[in-house]
């Protein structure tokens, strides 16, 4: 009894410890939301003769909320990633309150938004987000999925 | 007796924990996500005096008085307008008419925001009347009137290309998705005959119309 015991201990303790290991983790931004919820891109301006220069953009607020409870104390890097989701790419810009860091991402990528200890059981801040793309889309309305990612060191 | 246990109940398990392990990493929620609806089909045109974006009322003039020993000569008579509009309003600041009182500025942009989203350009036509009439009922074709374009700088200065009024509709440029046109039209009267005197009044239409 003890000895399988031990074992299955053994294998949960190793899969725990490679999950730990394994970089990078998703964070749960549950609590994140933006304002508004949804929104409405507008047309850029086209200066003359240029193709596809004018594309659409629009701005929101999101109040960023990423529960870190389990990596409290731990030191690592949290990113701010969007998924591809379709060929025409959505480039995000934004700027923060101070507790994470502004920044730049395309579809596709990840962006560094903090550094160091992760302080406590959550890293809260309010982002102004400005949304651009080209005029080529595939659909009238496309769903962006952010969400964030861990790697500890 | 202490019994080993049966290698299907280990094996069965140590499947529980992972499926326990994977369970915790897909409930997490994540709420930085929001729908995107695109900008709206839309077709622009200015035509002289216009404003980014917004509707502008104003309808200019383009004139030329010619002198009474001139009439029906055959020489052109250069035409002044009231336009002032010398400054693109697409925002990059382009100075495309230069010389406002004799230009006049037109610009068409059409924007779609997927294939779907309409058809792939959208079509600059001018309309004219047959003549231009003074008080009394006389007339002067509208086909008296010309116009040259220029666009200083630009690759395409006759992007919309230069032209007679025929006194009906005729389409003047395609304006393909998500680009913006632009040029200064220059008029001139033709002065090809003697007409009595008077104030010949007319007017034109531009229209950009997408289907």
């Amino acid at each position: 009894m003890k000895a399988w015991r031990l074992v299955l201990l053994a294998a949960l303790t190793a899969l725990v410890s490679a999950a730990s290991l394994a970089n990078p983790h998703r964070l749960d931004d549950s609590l994140s939301h933006t304002v508004p919820p949804n929104v409405q891109m507008q047309w850029r301006p086209v200066p003359p003769g240029q193709s596809d220069a004018g594309g659409m953009e629009a701005w929101l607020r999101v109040n960023v909320r990423i529960n870190t409870r389990d990596w409290a104390g731990r030191n690592g890097r949290v990113y701010m990633v969007l998924p591809r989701d379709q060929a025409s790419t959505i480039e995000a810009v934004w700027t923060t309150q101070g507790r994470l860091q502004p920044g730049r991402l395309v579809s596709g990528e990840r962006t560094l938004v903090y550094a160091g200890q992760l302080p406590g059981a959550t890293l809260e801040d309010q982002l102004q987000v400005r949304l651009r793309s080209g005029p080529d889309w595939q659909s009238s309305s496309r769903r962006l999925n952010f969400h964030f990612e861990l790697d500890v060191d | 007796m202490t019994r080993a246990p049966r290698p299907s109940t280990l094996k069965s398990l140590a499947s529980a924990g992972v499926v326990l392990l994977c369970c915790a990493e897909m409930a997490n929620a994540h709420a930085w996500s929001l729908t995107v609806n695109a900008a709206s089909r839309r077709v622009y045109l200015h035509v002289g005096n216009g404003t980014f974006e917004g509707n502008n009322g104003t309808i200019n003039l383009v004139q030329v008085s010619v002198p009474f020993n001139l009439v029906g000569n055959g020489a052109a008579q250069a035409m002044t307008s009231n336009s002032t509009q010398n400054i693109s309003l697409q925002g990059d600041g382009y100075n495309t008419c230069p010389t406002p009182a004799s230009q006049v500025m037109i610009g068409a942009s059409y924007r779609r925001s997927n294939a779907g989203n309409g058809p792939a350009s959208a079509t600059l036509s001018v309309t004219s009347p047959t003549s231009l009439t003074n008080a009394a009922g006389d007339t002067i074709p509208f086909s008296q009137i010309s116009w040259t374009v220029s666009a200083p700088g630009s690759d395409v200065p006759n992007v919309i290309p230069a032209g007679t009024f025929n006194g009906g509709t005729q389409t003047l440029a395609t304006v393909p998705a998500n680009r913006h046109i632009e040029n200064c039209h220059t008029y001139s009267y033709a002065n090809n005959a003697v007409v009595a005197a008077g104030t010949y009044n007319g007017r034109v239409t531009y229209t950009l119309s997408s289907p």
